[in-house]
């Protein structure tokens, strides 16, 4: 870790101008990323404004959906009965990732901007564009089980790890952030994170030193009907391999609305919305959910070392279907 | 061989040696609250631990701790004050210095553990405010005016809490280093069951809850950021049961077919 | 009261386990040593080479920085192990990713750290061996490894009906113990202390003192705890002799541990093994032929080779068999002891190749197993010393259901998973090492207090606690009345906790220790005893207030005639996500026949402990070297995967009774390494139970199950 002044921010503009008007400032909420990476020389930052202190953590019904503050801990909205009650989803995705202890420290802002475990972006020895702009991908050519089968490009193949952003994909929900300006903007959940293209440095479509003040979920009808279901390598504590975040509307025997995102499968959480249409006005039966899987993956484009995924994708799908509709 | 709650009964009343009364006297620990500390111990005699704690800590104790510590130079210090396991503590480190570190180097609190320093271990795990956390991936600089509490302070003064006598009883631990983390964690867990708190194994997390009883599976789940290298799992599944449902059992039975609710 | 004092066997909860549920257990980076320093080591990028040049101007300039060392100042230290000291600094060549390149000491961990990013080394390359793929091509066998043989295998095989002919995989495991390695350094004058946690605290204080050419006695190794070690902390790896430079070089006490990413190339690993595994029997069920081939690699500077094929040679009566070894150079660091070093692995080929031939047989993999047990070790001709296999094999399949198995694949579930049993039998060998105990007696009239003293371990194995129940029962004391004092250099030398050898060494030390204190005691008195007198009415009819004895005990003579081995069974019953392919391992059952257990609770938490182990080797543990350029892609806890507490089902732990009059003294086995031995086999026969899939590649990920 180099050496960095530390600042308190005392409410969200200042902590937005300190950070917008220094180049090698970060905010720092939970730290469970932001340190971890630092530790690693991955990040460098000069200076860190810490924002666990400011007013942004308020979970609460807006607009006939419900408004969650970007420095609400994981935990809280997990639990939160607005959330439990009409955002199931959201809960089990969130439950999914890291341990409760990472919960009770990690920030819903911080969660969305976690960066990838590409193990090579992690060790700087190795060449990365994200890391490193121009330096080359060395999971391309490497051992890239966990890497992309969507999106990828030539510069770099690695994948988002948030669990909770697969659900807020599904979900669509639009994160709220604020700019040096001072003004607030929002941006849909499925624009916040991108793909790599030619700039695999940028994860996301932040502005250096905007402020995530609070993600917004529009009112759900899919409580009823909704799983997140994640594929590890260990039962527990791991990163996924591939996960599904699969919410349906039915409505007199049919689907009405349907949602299906994945996660470690793209840069990005990866709206499988081929997937989607396929079930739209059909039954809940397993051989539609078959469809939908075999039509979510026709896009993909796997590695040498992640084949799997295409089928492990596919019967994800069918199995978080299955779930939702409680079916299994 | 029958089971027994302390499984060899101690005799409290036994002579002890004067190594042995010696200690205790020195640890504050008399009369009833003496016949109470051997009886937490399980039936485990006085006599290592009295050689060990002698030759292990006194011999080398700081006996003026961070007072006489001579902080050096650092190039970002940062004042905090905070609350260390009901001790005020104020300190002036480096803004880099993690929670982990400042306890172990700066305050002497050894127990909690590095067994990563990346958040992939649960080794560090502290409560902070009542939640548990993880010491490594904390940095002290946001700990201003928090209330933290580490494994030197689970238990109220002699008085072992429920969780570690029951690590005892079951041997919930091998070689011990995941042990303080463990514990800590296993501690917030069952508060977080008293609130009802969900898990990722939780049936229908829509289903409004009080108070929750865990199936083994949930334990495990919610234990799951504490990696035992030992492999003592089942065990500290077994003292947690224990101790959050209250009913004693055998910690050598061999187990009934139980059906596990996983559906991961 | 002599009722008090029959305490071995008993399920006696840990003396030091109110130290470990306190935090109050000193590891080896917890002691509260005044002015220290932090180093931190910095790790060669490349896998063979040269370093050119080490640019450490900015390193020097940083704040904070007391001293950075590399092969151009380090002190001049011998080279003391082929095995663990290639990376101590003093010269310029690399024979491994993550060699150590230099290392630097600064007043805070921060300042080091950051400090240690600054350096830049420059690189010679040269070729690198470092994909195993190419490097099996060209493996040989070790020098000093000849087949072992018996009968005409070619003959067999090529003649039998029914035979099997696969491979298997088992990747690089890494050791992890939860404490990584390190030591506290404190020299005064030319005597060195180290506060570093060891399985063998006689091994460290030798290679140390080889190292930097003192006397033994001149290196203190202080080690009560051992946060676990697994065959990793059996001697002194670089970072040990590093932190003592530096704290040389800097002349103050210096703090190093190793990082938890650098204990992939700092302290040893599991190497890759592929087994060849050949196996004929007749239609009867009689083995008829059995072949075991391993290939493996070794480091470029030592050879160290995993016995995989060990079992093959004496667990079943096979009148043919033929076992070999092949090993290649890789520029890696060194293997080295991993629990259960050879027969976990080699279990996992032979006793998944022997299912697979039941399997071809129709017949069912227990009964086929006890119709193959053999009358003697037919690899050295001796009688066994005792062998439960079989009751281990007919208890576990009690435990564990087994008339619940349908013998053909996928005909068991439970909503969306397939169920499925398993089962492999193991062993690991039993011995006694030199061990010496010091005995101190002290008495107040009638109370006697007894100090055990020997430079035992405690892993976390119990040994603090079976070494106070052999005391106390020997000399029929209470155990309270009993202190155990071990990890400390000091001590009377002891074996180390390593191999399974601790707990016959450690106690049968122990009793005679205590046994020769009597004897001595009786021999100064002519008093008459109607009764067997105690310790204390010994010490009064001698007059004495404080004695004290010292034996240095060995195994007997007699040992060497007999095969003494612990033997077990392990049973596995296993879900299968039909869908997503994630294993769980619903419900494990280890039987074990391992002579004398010394504490029925903490032999059950080894083995239960070994059950875990075998767990991770089966479903999730992997280290993945990138073949380009010989670095670990899996260098965190968060991509090395070791069992999590949700991937460990219920664990059903037996042992049968034993006593063998032959193996030592007190009968005493060991258990830590057996543990293990079988279990991922047990695992990966019920993963095929349950799916109809044969998975000879570990770990069995969800990825191999599609
Ligand atoms: C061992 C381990 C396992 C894990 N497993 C999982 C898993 O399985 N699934 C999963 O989803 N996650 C997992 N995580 C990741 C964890 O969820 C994230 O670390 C956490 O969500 C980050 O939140 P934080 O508040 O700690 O962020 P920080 O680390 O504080 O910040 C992360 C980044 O976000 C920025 N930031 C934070 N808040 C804001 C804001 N409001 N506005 C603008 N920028 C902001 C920071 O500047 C920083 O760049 C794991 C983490 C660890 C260490
Ligand atoms: S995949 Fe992306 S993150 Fe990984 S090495 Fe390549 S550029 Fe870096
Ligand atoms: S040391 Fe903090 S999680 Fe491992
Ligand atoms: S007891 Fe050793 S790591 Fe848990």
């Amino acid at each position: 870790m180099r050496p960095f002044k530390f600042t308190q921010a005392a409410d969200a503009g200042s902590a937005v101008q300190a950070v917008s008007f220094n180049a090698g400032a970060k905010f720092i909420a939970g730290g469970s990323n932001l340190l971890d990476l630092m530790k690693e020389g991955v990040e460098n930052p000069t200076e860190l404004v810490d924002i666990t202190r400011l007013n942004l953590t308020q979970i609460k019904s807006a607009g006939g959906g419900v408004s969650i503050g970007a420095l609400a801990k994981n935990t809280d909205t997990a639990n939160h009965p607005l959330i439990r009650q009409d955002y199931p989803l959201l809960t089990q995705a969130i439950l999914a990732g890291a341990s409760a202890q990472i919960r009770n420290m990690a920030t819903n802002g911080g969660n969305l901007l976690q960066r990838t475990r590409c193990s090579y972006f992690y060790d700087v020895a190795m060449q990365c564009n994200k890391r490193e702009p121009g330096t080359g991908c060395a999971a391309i050519g490497g051992i890239n089980r966990n890497h992309a089968i969507f999106g990828a490009s030539d510069k770099c193949i690695a994948v988002n790890p948030s669990d909770m952003s697969v659900a807020l994909a599904a979900l669509d929900a639009v994160v709220k952030v604020r700019g040096a300006d001072g003004k607030e903007r929002s941006i849909p959940f499925t624009d916040f994170h991108r793909l790599p293209g030619d700039a695999p440095e940028k994860d996301n479509n932040l502005q250096h030193g905007e402020l995530i003040t609070s993600i917004e979920l529009p009112k759900s009808n899919f409580a009823s009907h909704s799983y997140y279901l994640k594929v590890r390598d260990r039962a527990s504590y791991a990163f996924a391999l591939v996960s599904v975040a699969a919410a349906l509307e039915l409505s007199g025997g049919k689907i009405k609305q349907a949602r299906i995102a994945m996660g470690g499968v793209a840069h990005k959480p990866w709206r499988a919305t081929e997937a989607e249409k396929v079930l739209i006005g059909k039954a809940a039966t397993e051989e539609n959910f078959k469809a939908a899987a075999d039509a979510a993956m026709k896009s993909a484009k796997p590695l040498e070392y992640n084949k799997f995924k295409i089928e492990l994708g596919k019967r994800a799908i069918v199995l978080a279907l299955r779930r939702a509709t409680g079916k299994a | 061989m029958a089971f027994e709650e302390n499984d060899v009964a101690l005799d409290a009343d036994q002579q002890m040696t004067a190594d042995e009364e010696a200690l205790l006297d020195e640890l504050g620990i008399f009369g009833e609250s003496r016949r109470k500390f051997l009886g937490q111990l399980g039936g485990v005699g006085l006599g290592a631990l009295v050689l060990q704690v002698l030759a292990e800590e006194k011999a080398l104790a700081f006996s003026d701790s961070e007072t006489a510590y001579v902080a050096p130079a650092v190039e970002n210090p940062v004042t905090v004050s905070f609350t260390v396991n009901g001790a005020k503590k104020s300190l002036e480190l480096d803004s880099r210095m993690t929670l982990l570190d400042a306890l172990r180097e700066r305050l002497g609190l050894t127990g909690s553990k590095k067994g990563c320093d990346h958040g992939q271990c649960g080794a560090c795990t502290v409560i902070i405010d009542g939640r548990r956390v993880l010491a490594c991936l904390t940095l002290t600089a946001q700990c201003e005016a928090k209330s933290v509490t580490t494994i030197e302070g689970i238990a109220k003064g002699t008085d072992l809490h429920a969780i570690q006598t029951a690590f005892i009883k079951h041997d919930a631990f091998q070689c011990g280093f995941c042990t303080p983390g463990q514990i800590c964690s296993a501690v917030a867990l069952m508060q977080e069951a008293k609130n009802g708190e969900a898990s990722y194994l939780t049936a229908n997390v829509r289903q409004k809850t009080g108070a929750l009883q865990l199936s083994d599976d949930e334990i495990r789940e919610r234990m799951s950021g504490n990696l035992c290298r030992c492999g003592a799992y089942p065990n500290i599944v077994a003292a947690i049961r224990e101790a959050h449902t209250g009913k004693a059992t055998d910690p050598m039975a061999i187990s009934q077919m139980e059906v596990h609710d996983a559906t991961v | 009261m002599a009722s008090d004092t029959k305490v071995i066997g008993e399920a006696i909860s840990r003396i030091d386990g109110l130290l470990k549920v306190t935090g109050a257990a000193n590891y080896g980076m917890d002691w509260p040593i005044r002015n220290v320093a932090y180093a931190f080591i910095v790790k060669s990028t490349i896998a063979a080479g040269t370093i050119t040049d080490i640019d450490t101007a900015a390193a020097e300039k940083s704040p904070g920085v007391i001293a950075v060392i590399t092969h151009k100042n380090a002190t001049k230290v011998v080279a003391y192990d082929p095995m663990r000291g290639i990376g101590i600094l003093q010269d310029n060549k690399i024979n491994f990713y993550g060699q150590n390149v230099a290392v630097l000491v600064a007043e805070t961990f921060e300042q080091a750290r950051a400090a240690a990013r600054s350096i830049k080394v420059s690189y010679q390359n040269a070729d690198s061996k470092t994909d195993f793929e190419k490097c099996v091509a060209e493996a040989v066998r070790p020098a000093n490894r000849n087949d072992a043989v018996r009968g005409d295998f070619d003959a067999a095989f090529n003649a039998a009906e029914h035979k099997v002919d696969a491979t298997y995989s088992t990747p690089i495991e890494h050791h992890h113990p939860m404490e990584p390695h390190s030591a506290i350094a404190v020299w005064e004058g030319d005597n060195l202390t180290l506060y570093s946690a060891t399985q063998v605290v006689g091994g460290v204080q030798r290679g140390v003192a080889t190292a930097f050419g003192l006397k033994p006695e001149q290196v203190h190794i202080i080690s009560p705890h051992v946060g676990g070690g697994f065959g990793s902390k059996g001697g002194a790896w670089t970072n040990v002799i590093l932190a003592a430079m530096a704290a040389k070089v800097v002349n103050r006490p210096v703090k190093l541990a190793v990082t938890r990413q650098n204990m992939f190339n700092s302290v040893g690993l599991r190497q890759q093994n592929r087994q060849h595994l050949r196996v004929a029997a007749t239609a009867e069920g009689k083995l008829s032929a059995l072949g075991h081939d391993t290939t493996q690699f070794t480091t470029t500077t030592n050879e160290f080779a995993e016995s995989c094929g060990i079992l093959a040679t004496m667990m079943y009566e096979v009148p043919n068999s033929r076992v070999g070894y092949k090993s290649a150079a890789m520029n890696v660091i060194a293997p080295t002891f991993q629990r259960g070093p050879g027969e976990s692995t080699g279990s996992f080929a032979l006793e998944s190749a022997i299912d697979e031939m039941a399997y071809a047989l129709k017949m069912d993999p227990v009964e086929f197993r006890i119709k193959n047990e053999p009358p003697k070790d037919l690899s050295n001709n001796k009688p066994w010393s005792s062998r439960a296999t079989v009751e281990c094999l007919k208890r576990g399949a009690e435990m564990i259901g087994w008339k619940n198995r349908k013998p053909e694949p996928r005909q068991n579930r439970n909503g969306d998973n397939l169920v499925g049993y398993g089962v492999a039998s193991g062993s690991y060998p039993s011995r006694q090492s030199p061990t010496s105990t010091l005995l101190k007696l002290a008495r107040k009239g009638d109370d006697v207090t007894a100090s055990v003293e020997l430079a035992a371990s405690d892993i976390g194995t119990g040994a603090h606690t079976i070494i106070a129940q052999t005391a106390a029962e020997t000399l029929g004391l209470p155990m309270s009345k009993v202190a155990v004092k071990i990890g400390d250099s000091a001590l009377p030398p002891a074996a180390g906790s390593v191999g399974s050898i601790g707990a016959a060494s450690f106690c049968n030390s122990v009793a005679d220790a205590c046994n020769q204190a009597k004897t001595e005691l009786q021999a100064k008195t002519d008093r008459k005893w109607l009764i067997a007198p105690t310790v204390a009415q010994l010490m009064d009819a001698a007059s004495l207030n404080e004695y004290q004895t010292r034996v240095d005990a060995k195994a007997p003579a007699d040992a060497a005639k007999y095969s003494s081995h612990a033997f077990n069974a392990n049973f596995s019953e296993v879900w299968v996500n039909e869908l997503t392919g994630m294993v769980r391992v619903h419900r494990h059952v280890a039987v074990t026949g391992a002579g004398r257990i010394m504490n029925a609770k903490t032999a059950r938490s080894q083995v239960i402990g070994g059950c875990v182990w075998g767990i991770g080797m089966a479903l999730t543990e992997e280290s993945i070297m990138d073949p380009r350029w010989g670095n670990f892609i899996t260098r965190s806890f968060a991509d090395y995967h070791i069992p999590a507490n949700l991937d460990v089902g219920t664990i059903d732990v037996a042992f049968i009774p034993e006593e063998d009059q032959f193996v030592n003294k007190l009968g005493i086995k060991g258990i830590g390494e057996v543990g293990i031995v079988g279990v991922a086999a047990a695992i990966a026969n019920a993963v095929f139970n349950a799916t109809g899939k044969r998975v000879r590649d570990l770990p069995i990920t969800p990825d191999k199950l599609l």
